[in-house]
C-alpha cells in the first residue's frame, strides 16, 4: 500500500531484522563428547564454551548455538544436520 | 576389541578381525543404501544440479526423519521448503561419508590407518549408523540395561550390541580429536 501521504511521513519508526537463533535438542544418540566436538569444529567455540554449551542440551533439553539472519541460521542448522544433530531454527522472540 | 588409537607417527589407526571388518563393511553399505537420494522423474534437471528436489517430504520412515530432522518445528510450510533445498545436498554429504568408509575399509587389512582427510567421514558415518539403528531399536536414555538384557531371538539383541559397538568406536575416535 502506498500513497503520496507516506513519502512525506517522517520516519518514526526502524524496523529491526530481529534475530534468529539456532537451537540444538537433546536426544539420547549422541555423544556428549561428540557435541563439544561439534561445537568446536564447527562454530570455532572453546571447550569451556562448548562443553557448556552441550551440558544444557542434555540438561535443559536443548541450546541456543549461535544466533544471526535467517540465512546464518538455516546454514547453521543444515551443517549440524550433517553432523547428525538434532538443530531448529526460529525467530528469537 | 580396540577402539581408534594413535600410531607412534600421530596417525589414527583402528585395528579390526575379519568379523569387525565384514561387519564395517556391511554397515556401510546400508548406509549408502539407506540415505541415496531416490532418483526423480522428470525432475528439472537445473534444480538437480545446485540441490534443490522439489518433490521432498517429510519422511515416514523415524530412522530417516531422525537422520533429516525438520528444520522448522512449528512452521510446516517453511520446514517443507527447507528440506527441498538442503535435503538432497545432505544426503550426498551423508553418502559421501559411507563411500570414504568403504574406501579405507577396501584398501587396508586388520589395520586401518585413516588419512585426516578421512576423519570427518569416519565421524559422520559412526553417527549416521548409530542414529539409524538406535531409532530402530527405540534407545532412550534410560533403557540400555533393558535393551542388553533382551533375548538373543529378540532383533534388537544383535542390533544393541552393533549399536553398542559402534558407541564404543566412535567415543574411541571423539577422544583423539578433542584437544
Amino acid at each position: 500500500m502506498s500513497s503520496q501521504l507516506d513519502v512525506a511521513r517522517p520516519e518514526t519508526e526502524v524496523v529491526v531484522d530481529r534475530p534468529w537463533i539456532t537451537l540444538v535438542w537433546n536426544d539420547p544418540i549422541n555423544l556428549m563428547s561428540y557435541v563439544t566436538y561439534v561445537f568446536m569444529e564447527y562454530f570455532k567455540y572453546d571447550r569451556a564454551k562448548a562443553e557448556l554449551l552441550m551440558l544444557d542440551v542434555h540438561e535443559k533439553g536443548r541450546a541456543v548455538v549461535s544466533n544471526g539472519t535467517r540465512e546464518e541460521m538455516e546454514r547453521d542448522v543444515a551443517a549440524m544436520h550433517g553432523y547428525g544433530l538434532w538443530a531448529t531454527l526460529k525467530k528469537d522472540d | 576389541m580396540g577402539g581408534f588409537s594413535k600410531s607412534l607417527t600421530g596417525r589414527v589407526i583402528l585395528r579390526v578381525d575379519e568379523v569387525e571388518k565384514g561387519l564395517l563393511v556391511s554397515l556401510a553399505d546400508q548406509v549408502c543404501e539407506f540415505v541415496t537420494p531416490e532418483p526423480r522423474e522428470n525432475a528439472d534437471p537445473l534444480a538437480a544440479i545446485v540441490g534443490i528436489d522439489m518433490d521432498a517430504e517429510f519422511p515416514d520412515d523415524p530412522a530417516m526423519a531422525r537422520l533429516f530432522p525438520d528444520a522448522y518445528p512449528d512452521d510446516p510450510e517453511a520446514a517443507l521448503d527447507f528440506r527441498r533445498f538442503t535435503q538432497r545436498s545432505l544426503q550426498e554429504t551423508k553418502l559421501a561419508h559411507a563411500r570414504t568408509v568403504l574406501q579405507s575399509l577396501s584398501k587396508s587389512g586388520e589395520k586401518i590407518t585413516l588419512g585426516s582427510g578421512d576423519i570427518p567421514s569416519w565421524l559422520g558415518f559412526l553417527n549416521d549408523a548409530r542414529l539409524a539403528i538406535g531409532t530402530r531399536i527405540e534407545i532412550t536414555e534410560d533403557n540400555h540395561e533393558e535393551l542388553a538384557d533382551l533375548p538373543e531371538d529378540d532383533p534388537r539383541h544383535g542390533m544393541f550390541h552393533v549399536y553398542d559397538w559402534l558407541t564404543y568406536l566412535q567415543e574411541s575416535l571423539v577422544q583423539l580429536l578433542l584437544p
